[in-house]
């Protein structure tokens, strides 16, 4: 539970020993739940801010280029990337477990975090959750139009046709398309649900009858009643049931697509729960350097948002980070251990071969820079903990890039190798998806709230029954 | 049986066909129309090519030659347009007809595959008795040649478009003329036909000039034929006989060098299991890598100028050996010189060959200098070779002027009228000749060719050329069996033969193609008759027509005269060696897209002749060996081969008057100081195709120094040159791949190649998934055998012809997306400088157990009951997962529509032209799905031949069933080309076929056991037959090194090394 010891609270009333029970408040400078109601309502009520306007004049035209790319891509075929022979998959699935990755801090956070009881998860886990959403659409245009003929990737789904013929359940490639597709389906259904009494909030302040009636359509006539509380948090509870298997099996199931493999490099037993923790890991990275910025420009976010809630993300990125080296030096001692010359030779090249680059970038990235963080002041310094979370964005990226394409690259006949180097296409695609994503950010931040009001109205001191009550 | 032939009238207008050249969408084709053949735009704008015309006009069939034709009205034409509906054909069904293409070496005897009437597919024909069936890669291409849309279409005069009846009558005023100033420039030619136009000519135009020019002909092998034993003899090898075999500069095991045929026997006495005689020995000395060369058993690397002096070295020891004294004169007349040959090698190698006297064989190349030569047969005479492994034979040789004596006579002004037949001297013949200014002062010059080539556009008359799938002809094979050419369709774009210009120039009124071979036919053939030309026809040859053998004797006193010219190596000179191109050939090629990409045996180089130089004289030259300097050479010690996505040095090459630049790679095995470079790139203006293609290296070549330059300066430019190869990586990487092991190692332990490396201690296999049973009659397994393969590359390009494999050009090719379904590895292994060869077919494996089909998530690819990996092109959606999962990377997938926009438009998407040239769809083999883009694509087992099989047999089997009745044998593509019969295709669940005798073959093995994948491709270990006295034995047949690990146990720090280290196992681990 919360440790935290960097209360802002005056405790002049407690005793010594009294002061080292009381919890840190999750909300700072005694913030009533009318602040609360009002400020984060005001952020989608006021007028447009002039940045929001440069951000996206930033952002929407790389979603242009990204959505110009992938027609190009379609109407000309897979060769515009440098994907090549021996490497068949590179930045296309690359790119796709990156923004997979990234789509896991959101729904752990509101599905785990929620189940275990941390309350601390209800400031940050709209905007993540909503990250979640749109880094899995980034991650999903990679595998839908990757393939070689986009218009007959119908054959993925289970649905009857002329010719009679199934899916191959033995592929994991056909895994992946469910378990993403069911990830994406329960964040979307476990996000919305959680947005409805915001909206109806919303809906309930607003001015116009244009965005009552949108507000009021999407609150789906949400009154607050005591039954629909009910049945609101019975419907949460079930999905952050159903989401919680799903945080753990969508990375592994990507991490399938690999370790059932023969390819020496990516068959291996480790990959599950080492995607899962690298995912983790990379999720909440990009949930901090999102985070920091949006509450640089809301100041009074930092209530909710407080320096607390980015020390304890920073501790999971230190421990995930962790696992994640952990399992690349297991990853080494067992191509050591298991004598396969082939394996040996995969591991070998990945940190000596002719991407010895990617290797390091991503070792350093996961491993080396994530050990700031055992310092709390670095912990705690919101420009350097901006800093730091960088590397794990990029060197997961890394990561992702050495499993795929360079162990392609080299495998079994040397006859074979080859080198995949990125056409342009490859690189403004991914860059696009990066505009796309910042697009859809950007669009909800300023037409949804932010933060979860209600719940962080649940946690405020006055929320609790017996507030106050030990004091008198 | 009456068959009533209707032979299409001849079209007075060349409209339809000329229009063809539009419909292919050439965009170059149009710059040439409107910029530099302005004189065809008239005639081309039109169009109107309706599918009926072509049906009517290219659909023409031939009938059955030889089936009751005497009775039909037409009988001296057999082709019949298709729309008759001929009475034996049944439509989808292939006829074959025999015929064959004639070849530098006398011809490939070839089976023609045609498909409603049109020829789709070349073979060997087995029946022919200098032939094994199969082909080398141009015959293979030829089907590509007579489609190419490039072909010139039109006859001109003066740049202008003429028609054929002003030619006609043109060649007819010649052919009133005396004939005083006519010269004749063609090709050497083993035709009796031709030879017998020839005679009539010359007794009708007494002062003709018949000359005979083409780059690479044997010219002379024949010089030092004649020194040695008179006019027209020429040696037949027997490798059948031979246990020790010498190749001196000689790339004999390339069928492309030798033709079909010259090396058979050979492959038969390297298998080590062979009763009654023993695995034979093959030295070879030459300066840079041949197959050859990568079947030696002992390699000397030495320069062309130096093998002079090898073989008067090797002559003398063997003069005293055999006590010789004609050898002795003919080694001593010979000027000797200073090398490096290690004396120990050519010791120990005289040693062998004195020990098979009369059962050896030595060989020089057809362009080593003739000096050479004579000091071969000279030794050959000495061992008693000659009449044993060397049959010798009286030739039908009609000495001809050469292109000097040509040029002299122009020179003169004696040539005012000059037929060029099938030749192109302003671009290849020798640059000290200056064929251009010299054609300049001929005022008539008629160029037969088919493109409007170099020699096309500098002479006055320009006629197509008829392809020798359009023609009647024949040819002599080697031995001098008479061999037919008879025309699988009518010329697509009314090309002439050389055969029918020479009968309108002696004065004969219609050129008649098959009545012309006839006549000729009735002068050899002992009894003429109507039964034995249709079987001639039939089976392509006429039998018992080989070359009498003759007993020649070896003439001293001729031979060292001839002797006495060699030239003496010099000294410390950089010499400049000129290559047959394993893909356009002397540049005949040039235009054919599948050869272009076919990689060249040994560089892997595709779509560019490089100009190969060795490591230690890269380095002493200043030429690149990678291209990452500092960082790339720390690299390189740390076992990386960082010479991926190469990119050459241009380099400048001058003999002092010319030069000529080259992008140069370091090839190992490469004689030091010396460097070699291919003919025929680099022209100019004559297709699209051909423009920036390669270098041109003729400028450099001269009448003195056809095979090699000596003393030739060269500047390292700071330049460079992206090359595309197909294979960058050179080292086995200490992996057991390709499986190898010495004679002795084989004697002692015959199954050494099933326990190689991690085979000899991996645990039992055992599956998670149950697969579904294999349980048809038919089980279909292939054979490869690492002993006889070459890599030729024959059975590349057979694939590639029979399974409508696309070409994707120089761009993809560095993108490493080429398409070939059958691709031949080349690993090098040892030091570097010196390696060690291997060749490695590799196509797919149809695993029984595939790792690409449990990944594939729409079931595209899946197992058949017969044990075929199949591939459901409709069902494809290219995920590419099962080309990631499969381990021999043998999966190609079609990242662009390779067959519908031109390669340079690729990128452009929709905006590039679409479509395919309409002559291009009819090479297609129709029962091959043309693949689009988006699918992945590989290796079939050429399913429709087994289908063709299957179908085949349901018709005999008739009411019985099926199951009991046999199938009737068939090959595959590859199977069929193969030259030495390395590849077995057949029913491994029949014990008796062959394919399940050779699976049983110790030697056998299956390539990463340990994946459990089990492939139904079983490769036979090479087994290499080193002579333990010569320098450098113990490391032959060592590529894996000799333990039972292999390099399984193989540190890391080794890794690149690994085929260096083979010295480390000297014994067989203990397990």
């Amino acid at each position: 539970m919360s440790n935290a010891s960097a209360s802002a609270e005056p405790a002049e009333q407690l005793t010594a020993e009294e002061k080292q029970l009381v919890r840190a408040p999750l909300v700072l400078n005694k913030r009533t739940m009318g602040w609360i109601s009002n400020y984060i309502s005001s952020i989608v009520e006021a007028k447009t801010p002039i940045w929001w306007y440069v951000a996206m004049a930033i952002t929407a035209p790389l979603t242009v280029m990204c959505l110009a790319m992938l027609v190009y891509l379609i109407a000309t075929g897979v060769g515009v990337w440098g994907n090549n022979h021996p490497v068949g998959w590179a930045w296309d699935i690359t790119n796709f477990v990156f923004w997979i990755g990234i789509g896991h801090a959101g729904t752990l956070i509101s599905a785990i975090l929620f189940l275990t009881r941390q309350k601390w998860r209800t400031s940050i886990n709209r905007a993540a959750e909503a990250m979640t959403l749109f880094a899995v659409v980034c991650a999903g245009i990679y595998p839908a139009l990757h393939v070689g003929r986009v218009w007959m990737a119908w054959f993925l789904a289970p649905v009857p046709n002329a010719n009679g013929i199934w899916q191959n359940f033995r592929s994991p490639l056909l895994w992946d398309v469910f378990a993403v597709s069911t990830y994406f389906t329960v964040s979307v259904l476990f996000w919305y649900t959680g947005l409805i009494p915001d909206l109806a909030t919303l809906r309930d302040r607003c001015k116009t009858k244009i965005r009552k009636f949108i507000y009021g359509v999407l609150a789906l006539g949400w009154r607050g009643g005591n039954r629909q509380w009910r049945h609101y948090e019975m419907a949460y509870l079930i999905l952050a049931g159903l989401s919680t298997p799903l945080v753990l099996s969508v990375h592994s199931v990507v991490s399938f697509d690999f370790a059932t493999s023969v390819v020496p490099g990516w068959h291996t037993t480790i990959f599950p729960p080492y995607f899962v923790a690298g995912a983790i890991f990379g999720g909440f990275a990009m949930v901090l350097t999102i985070m920091i910025p949006a509450c640089a420009v809301y100041k009074p976010l930092h209530d909710l948002v407080t320096i607390d809630h980015v020390d304890k993300m920073c501790k999971i990125i230190l421990l995930t980070g962790s696992i994640v080296g952990y399992a690349y030096l297991m990853e080494l001692f067992i191509a050591w251990y298991g004598s396969n010359p082939y394996e040996q030779a995969a591991f070998w090249y990945r940190a000596f071969g002719p991407y010895w680059w990617a290797y390091w970038s991503m070792m350093f990235c996961n491993v080396i820079a994530p050990q700031f963080f055992w310092f709390k002041c670095l912990r705690t310094h919101l420009v350097w903990v901006w800093i730091i979370v960088q590397f794990p964005n990029a060197g997961m990226w890394f990561e992702r890039f050495v499993i795929i394409a360079t162990t392609l690259a080299r495998d079994f006949m040397p006859s074979a190798w080859g080198m995949f180097h990125p056409t342009w296409v490859d690189i403004l695609t991914f860059v696009g998806t990066f505009g796309l994503f910042g697009t859809l950010f950007l669009l909800f931040i300023r037409f949804l709230p932010m933060i979860c009001m209600f719940e962080v109205k649940a946690v405020l001191p006055e929320a609790d029954p017996h507030h106050g009550e030990a004091h008198h | 049986m009456k068959i009533n032939f209707h032979h299409p009238a001849p079209e007075k207008t060349p409209r339809i066909w000329r229009s063809l050249r539009e419909l292919e969408n050439d965009p170059e084709f149009e710059k040439h129309l409107h910029t530099e053949f302005p004189r065809g735009a008239d005639v081309y704008q039109d169009s109107g090519l309706s599918k009926r015309d072509f049906i009517k006009l290219m659909g023409a069939s031939i009938a059955l030659a030889g089936v009751g034709l005497t009775g039909c009205r037409r009988p001296e034409s057999y082709l019949v347009p298709f729309t008759k509906g001929v009475e034996f054909t049944i439509p989808g069904k292939f006829l074959y007809y025999a015929t064959s293409m004639p070849a530098r070496f006398g011809a490939i005897p070839l089976v023609a595959t045609t498909s409603d009437g049109r020829p789709t597919k070349l073979e060997g024909n087995p029946l022919h008795p200098f032939s094994n069936g199969g082909t080398d890669t141009f015959a293979q291409a030829e089907t590509l040649n007579l489609y190419d849309p490039h072909r010139s279409k039109q006859i001109t005069e003066n740049g202008k478009p003429s028609s054929r009846e002003a030619f006609d009558a043109y060649v007819a005023s010649v052919a009133q003329s005396d004939g005083s100033n006519l010269a004749i420039l063609t090709e050497p030619s083993s035709s009796p036909t031709r030879a017998r136009l020839r005679a009539a000519l010359q007794t009708k135009f007494p002062k003709l000039v018949w000359a005979e020019y083409d780059p690479l002909a044997p010219t002379a092998a024949n010089a030092a034929n004649e020194a040695s034993f008179g006019s027209s003899v020429r040696l037949v090898p027997q490798f059948s006989r031979a246990d020790v075999i010498l190749a001196i500069d000689s790339d004999f095991l390339n069928p492309i060098e030798t033709g079909i045929g010259y090396a058979q026997g050979f492959s038969a006495r390297r298998n080590p299991e062979q009763k009654g005689a023993s695995m034979n020995r093959l030295y070879a000395v030459e300066n840079h890598y041949t197959v050859t060369g990568g079947m030696a058993d002992h390699r000397l690397r030495c320069k062309i100028s130096e093998t002079g002096e090898f073989a008067r070295q090797l002559g003398l020891a063997l003069a005293a050996a055999t006590n010789n004294a004609a050898l002795a004169e003919v080694a001593n007349a010979f000027p000797a010189s200073q090398t490096s040959i290690d004396p120990a090698w050519i010791k120990e190698c005289a040693a062998d060959l004195a020990k098979n006297a009369g059962s050896s064989i030595v060989l020089a190349g057809p362009m080593t200098p003739a000096p050479v030569q004579v000091l071969v047969n000279a030794i050959n005479n000495a061992l008693g070779n000659i009449g044993s492994t060397l049959l010798p034979v009286k030739a039908d040789l009609v000495p001809a002027a050469s292109i000097e004596d040509l040029a002299a006579a122009i020179d003169k002004g004696n040539v005012k009228t000059l037929f060029l037949m099938g030749v192109n001297p302003v671009y290849n013949a020798p640059a000290n000749l200056g064929f251009k200014e010299l054609l300049s002062k001929v005022p008539d010059t008629v160029h037969l060719g088919f493109f409007e080539d170099e020699t096309g556009t500098a002479s006055r008359w320009h006629v197509p050329a008829a392809h020798f799938l359009e023609s009647w002809g024949d040819c002599r094979t080697f031995d001098g069996t008479y061999t037919s050419v008879q025309p699988m369709i009518l010329p697509l774009w009314n090309g002439v033969s050389e055969i029918e210009v020479l009968n309108i120039l002696s004065g004969a009124t219609a050129p008649e193609g098959p009545s012309l071979v006839r006549e000729t036919f009735n002068a050899i053939a002992p009894q003429a008759t109507a039964e034995s030309w249709n079987a001639f026809l039939r089976d392509g040859f006429l039998p018992e027509s080989a070359f009498q053998q003759i007993q020649p004797t070896f003439n001293a006193a001729t031979a060292s005269g001839l002797a006495k010219k060699g030239a003496p190596a010099k000294a410390d000179a950089l010499e400049l060696v000129f290559l047959q191109s394993s893909s356009v050939d002397d540049g005949r090629y040039a235009n054919n897209s599948w050869l272009l990409e076919t990689p060249d045996f040994v560089t892997k180089v595709t779509w560019d002749n490089v100009l190969m130089v060795s490591p230690a004289t890269a380095v002493r030259l200043g030429i690149k060996t990678n291209n990452f300097g500092l960082l790339g050479d720390v690299a390189e010690k740390m076992g990386n081969d960082v010479n991926y996505d190469l990119i050459g040095d241009i380099v400048e090459l001058s003999d002092g008057k010319s030069t000529i630049e080259a992008a140069a790679i370091v090839a190992p095995g490469h004689a030091d100081d010396s460097l070699s470079i291919a003919l025929g790139y680099g022209r100019k203006g004559v297709s699209a195709l051909m423009d920036g293609v390669g270098f041109d290296a003729y400028p450099l070549r001269s009448s003195n120094s056809m095979r090699f330059l000596d003393g030739v300066t060269i500047k390292v430019t700071d330049r460079n040159y992206p090359i595309a190869q197909t294979q960058e990586h050179r080292s086995m990487e200490g992996r057991d791949l390709v499986r190898e092991g010495s004679l002795e190692r084989y004697a002692k332990d015959n199954a050494f190649a099933q326990t190689m490396g991690m085979d000899s201690h991996i645990p039992p296999n055992i599956s998670l998934y149950t697969h579904p049973e294999l349980n048809a009659k038919d089980q279909w397994g292939m054979t490869v055998d690492l002993n006889t393969c070459t890599g030729c590359n024959a059975c590349v390009v057979a694939c590639q012809a029979e399974n409508n494999v696309p070409v994707v050009g120089k761009d993809q090719v560095r993108k490493n997306r080429d398409m070939a379904w059958i691709r031949l590895d080349r690993y090098f292994a040892g030091d570097s400088s010196d390696p060690e060869m291997l060749s490695h077919a590799i196509m797919c494996q149809h695993c029984e157990n595939a790792p690409c089909e449990t990944v594939c998530p729409v079931n595209a690819t899946v197992h058949s009951e017969d044990g075929l990996n199949l591939m459901a092109y409709n069902r494809c959606i290219g995920t590419r997962y099962c080309a990631n999962n499969c381990p021999w990377k043998v999966r190609r997938f079609n990242y662009f529509d390779y067959n519908q926009r031109p390669i340079d438009e690729l990128y452009w998407g929709p905006l590039a032209k679409k479509g395919m040239a309409d002559s291009l769809k009819m090479s297609k083999n129709p029962n091959v799905t043309v693949r689009m883009r988006g699918v992945m694509e590989k290796c079939t087992f050429c399913i429709q031949r087994i289908e063709e099989a299957k179908i085949s047999r349901l018709v005999e089997a008739g009411p019985t069933p099926a199951s009991d009745t046999p199938i009737a044998p068939f090959k595959v593509a590859c199977q069929q080309a193969c030259p030495n019969d390395s590849i077995v295709f057949g029913n491994i669940a029949d014990p008796k076929s062959q394919v399940s005798r050779m699976r049983k073959d110790p030697r056998g093995y299956v390539m990463f056991k340990y994946l459990n994948v089990s492939p139904r491709v079983t490769y036979l270990a090479r087994i290499r037959n080193p002579n333990p006295k010569m320098p450098g034995a113990d490391l032959v047949g060592m590529a894996n090194g000799s333990g039972h690990h292999g390099d399984a146990h193989g540190e890391h720090a080794d890794q690149g090394h690994v085929d260096s280290h083979s010295d480390h196992h000297t014994e067989p681990a203990a397990h």
